[in-house]
């Protein structure tokens, strides 16, 4: 268990400091994320229609279209110079470089997540400081659901022909359900109803992390193989 | 290597699932424009369900096959189970367009517009969507273990989804009407019985032809195989 560990660190880290050298991935969702916030801050009249029904959904669209950037990037970086093949030799588990790009891709998510609420809470009028952790609450289960989802398809799609593509035709779909789930939840959040009022919705957000996790961890062995 | 004799015998087989399926559809044509009386209130349109739900059920059926398939390649790596799910995949989502197409027909006199976001219009949609992209999926890569490996993985992963997305749309709207053959009173009470006795008759017909579809299907990719090893063997060795 404790090597597990280790292994997992050891590639998260290779990942920090990979971002910490180069610094591209982040800035780049980050101003992506902003964009698509602005884009729909355009495209919406904000006067006519109130901040607080739109807003949750404008949020989590900039979070998942970034956190597409940031997982197409994850298993594409490997592909350059063989860098995949070399994870695969090293003498662990498949599930340990699932693992470790699945926190890896979350927690860049997540800092990214924490940069543009408050931008968020400033463009949309939107008080979201009295409601602060149960929304962080929605947005831990909503990015957990995400990455565990995305890692494994981003594994499977950085090696297809066109697979910058290919990974939001693959991945959107098979999300709608969290998507709702996550986008209802975060509206609710903000008219100021408690969490204890959507436990339908907590409940499916929960089993869909648990499962895919599961699932994924079932099945990386078959696209982690040469 | 294919066994001649083996391949006679499939024939045969196959004819005799032409004929099945051939009288399955006269019988229920004729029970859908002849011997059903029209439905009062919705009028002669309401005729498109005996297509409409057979398609549904047809769908959701090769789409579970995708599934049952997926997981037996990934189990026993044998290019058999990885034709099935392809085959199964491509027929899910022509008779899930037939279902997005027939659904408007019908919806358009009866709720005053094409398409509206209730729940099981959303979810065949979304449903659709995933599998459209599963048979992109396959043409992204070469054929060969990689293909079918991956195309599996993706089998399983939107099969499971189902659950979710159904639930998540239940709890987001729906208008559609609630399921009329089996209801809480018991099956086939919510409906008159010469409509469910053309119903019955529409679902068999569209399951044989489903059946019918697949083996088409796995004989021409199992021949394709053929050629390619014969290709390999006599064209590029000499």
């Amino acid at each position: 268990m404790n090597l597990f560990l280790n292994q997992i660190t050891a590639i998260v880290w290779k990942d920090f400091v990979t971002e910490l050298k180069t610094r591209e991935l982040f800035s780049a969702m980050f101003i992506f994320a902003l964009l698509v916030i602005l884009i729909f801050i355009f495209s919406v009249n904000l006067s006519v229609v109130k901040a607080s029904e739109v807003g949750p959904g404008i949020l989590w669209v900039a979070f998942l279209f970034s956190g597409t950037i940031g997982l197409n990037r994850s298993f594409m970086l490997e592909q350059e110079n063989g860098c995949l093949m070399g994870l695969m030799l090293v003498p662990a588990d498949r599930t340990v470089i699932y693992f470790g790009k699945l926190i890896s891709n979350f927690i860049f998510l997540s800092i990214m997540e924490l940069f543009i609420l408050p931008l968020f809470m400033i463009f949309f009028n939107i008080d979201i400081l009295e409601h602060l952790l149960p929304l962080l609450f929605v947005i831990f289960l909503g990015t957990l659901g995400f990455c565990a989802l995305g890692t494994l398809l981003s594994s499977l799609a950085s090696n297809l022909k066109s697979r910058d593509i290919m990974l939001p035709i693959l991945l959107y779909p098979l999300l709608v359900p969290i998507v709702i789930a996550v986008v209802r939840m975060t509206g609710q959040i903000l008219n100021g109803e408690p969490l204890s009022g959507m436990m339908n919705w907590i409940g499916l957000t929960a089993s869909f992390d648990i499962i895919y996790i599961g699932v994924s961890i079932m099945t990386i062995d078959h696209i982690l193989e040469e | 290597m294919m066994n001649p004799d083996a391949v006679e015998e499939n024939q045969e087989e196959g004819n005799i699932l032409v004929w099945l399926t051939g009288l399955a559809f006269l019988a229920a044509m004729v029970a859908i424009f002849i011997y059903v009386p029209t439905e009062q209130t919705e009028g002669v349109v309401q005729r498109v369900m005996y297509f409409h739900v057979p398609s549904a059920w047809l769908s959701f059926f090769a789409f579970f096959i995708v599934f049952i398939c997926s997981i037996l390649f990934l189990w026993k790596k044998e290019r058999e189970w990885d034709i099935y799910a392809h085959a199964s995949a491509e027929i899910g989502v022509i008779f899930c367009s037939l279902v997005l197409i027939t659904g408007p027909i019908w919806a358009r006199p009866i709720w005053g517009a094409w398409w509206v976001w209730d729940a099981r219009l959303t979810s065949t949609l979304i449903l659709w969507i995933i599998y459209v992209a599963y048979l992109m999926l396959r043409t992204q890569s070469d054929a060969g273990s990689m293909r079918a490996r991956y195309a599996a993985v993706l089998g399983i992963v939107g099969f499971l989804n189902i659950p979710f997305i159904h639930f998540s749309v239940l709890w987001w709207r729906t208008f559609h009407p609630p399921p009329k053959v089996i209801t809480n009173e018991g099956i086939g009470k919510g409906m008159d019985p010469t409509m469910l006795a053309t119903l019955g008759i529409s679902l068999c017909a569209f399951t044989l032809l489903y059946f019918l579809l697949m083996g088409v299907r796995v004989r021409q990719e199992k021949l394709k195989d053929e050629i390619d090893r014969l290709k390999r063997e006599k064209l590029y060795s000499a």
